[in-house]
């Protein structure tokens, strides 16, 4: 996968398709695992408290009741922004050669958000809890994923960020 | 935070006082090690508005500080904006101002 370019009105960068299966698993994990969150299962709630946080520091009461108006809609918008990314991926995952993925603007900030959420999720399997921590390699396919999801997010700033 | 190197910072880019009395609500945003520095500050940029230099260095804020402060209103707005930042994974609260 080579960077994100001007096209059209939106952007597009070419994927192999083992590129597009690996993110299509992930961007389904997370929409899994939001919908288990949504579902109340304690352990999805857990891998998901960087991705959802508290709103109030210090006040567990506000805390809770922000959490109750605020949780539902916010999980079936994260999950949206990962659905936007399993749709322009199923093609590309599904073929056998090179194949150019396009997203409008809004599309391409869908993708910044639902990668973010992934390496909130990643960085807390990886041990990722301060500043310069790098992550173990346990496991190492985890660290790799978390670097070029990295790597993605920051090449579809600098793709926006060229349309100003 | 974390990624590549950014442009010297000027420090005389601190954004409008702002009256407390009337503002008693802020939003606050906190480092974390995950997020990238060039995504905060275009998040910054896109959600607040502000400009290229400003994003700059309320982001350098959040991650030599620790934290910084987005924005101040009525309760409802900052309840809005915090929303908003856990939209885009950044990890923001909002807390009365201290008087």
């Amino acid at each position: 996968m080579r960077g994100f370019q001007p096209h059209g009105e939106g952007y597009q960068a070419v994927l192999e398709p083992y590129e597009a299966r690996v993110l299509l698993s992930l961007a389904e994990q997370l929409q899994q695992l939001l919908s288990d969150g949504l579902g109340g299962n304690p352990a999805a709630d857990e891998a998901l408290h960087r991705v959802l946080p508290d709103a109030y520091r210090n006040d567990d009461e506000a805390a809770r009741e922000w959490r109750e108006l605020s949780r539902r809609g916010l999980i079936e918008r994260k999950s949206s922004f990962a659905a936007t990314m399993t749709t322009g991926l199923a093609t590309i995952a599904a073929g056998d050669s090179p194949a150019p993925l396009q997203l409008s603007e809004g599309e391409a900030i869908d993708w910044m958000r639902a990668i973010g959420d992934l390496r909130l999720i990643l960085a807390d399997r990886l041990g990722i809890v301060v500043d310069g921590d790098e992550g173990g390699d346990d496991p190492p396919e985890a660290a790799d994923l978390y670097r070029w999801l990295a790597w993605i997010q920051d090449d579809l700033v600098r793709a926006l960020d060229g349309r100003r | 935070m974390t990624a590549a190197p950014l442009p010297a910072l000027d420090e005389q880019l601190v954004v409008t006082p702002q009256h407390a009395a009337e503002v008693p609500w802020r939003t606050v945003v906190w480092n974390d090690p995950v997020n990238l520095m060039s995504y905060v500050a275009w998040v910054f940029r896109r959600h607040f508005g502000l400009d290229e230099a400003t994003a700059e260095q309320r982001m350098m804020q959040v991650h030599t500080d620790g934290r910084a402060i987005l924005a101040e209103g009525n309760r409802e707005q900052m309840e809005r904006h915090v929303e908003a930042m856990h939209e885009y994974g950044l990890w923001a609260t909002l807390e009365r101002v201290e008087r």
